[in-house]
């Protein structure tokens, strides 16, 4: 008799044990967000922008796979612990990647930079020597011009490089580049025809 | 009776319990709304991966603002007892989540291509409008300003092209739009400018064809100073002798107006007086007879008129000096040539050698083939 009272009650408490042991793993949570927010904060949105956008997606599965779980009568949150764990981990390995790929690209604009202040020097170096024949004050203004708009945009590069805006400075750069190479090439094509030494 | 009882007592409840347990089981739950939930997050997700937050901002904003309410509303019904939850506010808002999400990635596919196609031929344009600019306006004497606005213009063209060639439209649509505004209005300003210059060459076709006239019929020398081409055409008997390179005044474009502006003048002049190296200290110069009787008419009614202060001086002392040869237009508003092609041309000019100053030689259909 008394065995059989035990059992009932057994039976009770792993019934009430059952309904209740899912506690939502809130730790495991707040762990997921603190990795994706700091995947934000290195910037993975920028730098990876896909796989940043998977992570958000990642969570926003596991956020719907809590709710389901909250719903059920016999919670069970262990898939959901082992998905969280594989977002995270996630996270981090996106965090490690971002890292390396925002210097790769701060080492492109980083070599681009120093590349076009040495044609800008070139070009600062060679325009007194320009011809300044028939016309040639107005064509020398012009590459005045190009050369402050170029010196221009190279402060502007290296103030966005100096803040750690990487990808905006390389934008910047690149185009700079193109049209500090160009006024070279023409200093240079016209100081050939010319027959000046340079 | 007594152990009758009892077991009466022990079994009741556990019947009790198995039947409620069964009930639980067995009773009819409302299902969550698991797949609608499912299949909204995945279009939200597909309309995010389509750019759909950039390129349908609106309809992709709605779209998750939808299935944030969803969320809440099964959040909500979880709260509530198991059998008396109603899922049907979450079904709806999950159905229009997903509805939106997939008009924004239809939307934004439609915007992206669309975009890209406009973009490609805005960078085009500007990069037309530029090539005319460089083709046009390359020697001819533009603002400090526009030449600025111009070389940032074309800055900013590559710029946008680099952010095209990414996909990133809406970046290089900005710094098209911006390239637009500097570059279109320096165009415009330049074609302006020179147009309106130009339409004073039948006054000066007249002038220059009086003077080579008059050289052939005096049998003598006469000078045409082209402002546009930088030469001083040296004319005998009607025929072109030789011409020389020179600098003017940095305000060219245009007749002098007052003392002080820079510009060299325009009209018919003679030689006034030489001057030999030991009474000048440009070398050697042919002073002309600025302003003659029209300049100073022209310069009362300027006055008269209100277009000119009246506190403003009519120019003088425009000379053809010597000390040429620096390649700008430094002047104050006289004609510098090289001191050897000076000593040439003091040689065969004498006081009354008729000079004429004009904007150009050709018309302006002429110097843009050029």
């Amino acid at each position: 008799m008394k065995n059989k009272i035990l059992m009932g009650l057994a039976a009770i408490a792993m019934v009430a044990v059952l309904a209740s042991c899912g506690k939502k793993p809130q730790v495991e949570i707040d762990a997921t967000n603190a990795a994706i927010a700091a995947a934000q904060t290195a910037e993975a949105n920028v730098y990876l922008p896909a796989e940043f956008a998977a992570l958000q997606d990642s969570m926003n599965a596991i956020n719907n796979a809590i709710t389901v779980v909250d719903g059920k009568l016999f919670k069970n949150y262990k898939d959901v612990v082992a998905k969280l764990a594989t977002t995270k981990t996630l996270a981090e390995q996106v965090v490690a990647n971002a890292a390396v790929k925002k210097d790769e690209i701060k080492k492109e604009a980083e070599t681009l930079l120093t590349g076009i202040k040495t044609v800008v020097a070139e070009n600062a170096k060679l325009l007194p020597k320009l011809p300044r024949g028939k016309e040639g004050a107005a064509v020398i203004e012009a590459i005045k011009a190009d050369l402050g708009t170029v010196d221009a945009t190279v402060a502007e590069a290296q103030g966005l490089f100096d803040k750690g805006a990487y990808m905006d400075a390389l934008n910047k750069i690149k185009a700079a580049n193109e049209k500090a190479g160009s006024i070279n090439t023409e200093i240079k094509d016209v100081l050939k025809k010319a027959r000046i030494r340079f | 009776m007594h152990r009758v009882w009892k077991h009466i007592l022990v079994i009741t409840p556990i019947a009790i319990f198995i039947a409620a347990v069964g009930f639980l089981i067995f009773y009819p739950v409302p299902e969550p709304p698991v797949g609608e939930m499912e299949f909204a997050r995945t279009s939200i997700s597909l309309a995010a991966k389509d750019n759909a937050g950039t390129y349908s901002e609106s309809l992709f904003y709605e779209a998750r603002n939808y299935y944030d309410s969803a969320m809440v509303y099964w959040q909500k019904e979880n709260g509530n007892n198991i059998y008396k939850r109603n899922y049907e506010k979450v079904r709806i808002f999950a159905g229009l989540a997903a509805k939106k999400a997939n008009e924004a990635s239809d939307d934004s596919e439609n915007n992206t291509s669309s975009m890209n196609a406009r973009l490609s031929q805005e960078i085009k344009a500007l990069k037309e409008t530029d090539a005319s600019l460089t083709r046009r306006f390359s020697k001819y004497p533009l603002s400090s300003e526009i030449r600025n606005n111009i070389s940032r213009g074309e800055l900013l063209i590559t710029e946008a092209e680099l952010d095209w060639e990414k996909g990133q439209y809406m970046k290089a649509e900005r710094k098209i739009k911006e390239a637009e505004q500097l570059l279109v209005p320096s165009y415009v300003y330049a074609d302006a400018n020179m147009r309106s210059y130009f339409r004073s060459y039948p006054q000066w076709k007249s002038w220059a064809d009086t003077t080579i006239a008059e050289s052939r019929l005096n049998q003598d020398y006469s000078i045409i100073v082209d402002k546009y081409s930088r030469k001083v055409i040296v004319y005998l008997n009607g025929e072109v002798q030789f011409s020389y390179s020179v600098e003017l005044g940095k305000n060219w474009v245009g007749d002098k107006r007052l003392r002080g502006d820079k510009a060299t003048p325009e009209g018919m002049y003679k030689i006034t007086r030489m001057f030999k190296s030991d009474s000048t200290k440009y070398y050697k110069a042919l002073l002309l007879d600025y302003p003659n009787d029209e300049d100073t008419a022209m310069f009362v009614a300027a006055i008269e008129r209100g277009s000119l202060p009246r506190s403003a001086k009519i120019g003088g002392m425009i000379e053809i000096h010597g000390n040429g040869g620096k390649g700008s237009d430094w002047t104050a508003g006289c004609i510098a040539l090289k001191d050897r092609e000076m000593d040439s041309l003091f040689k065969i000019v004498k006081i009354g050698t008729p000079v004429t100053i004009i904007g150009s030689m050709y018309d302006l259909k002429h110097v843009l083939k050029r």
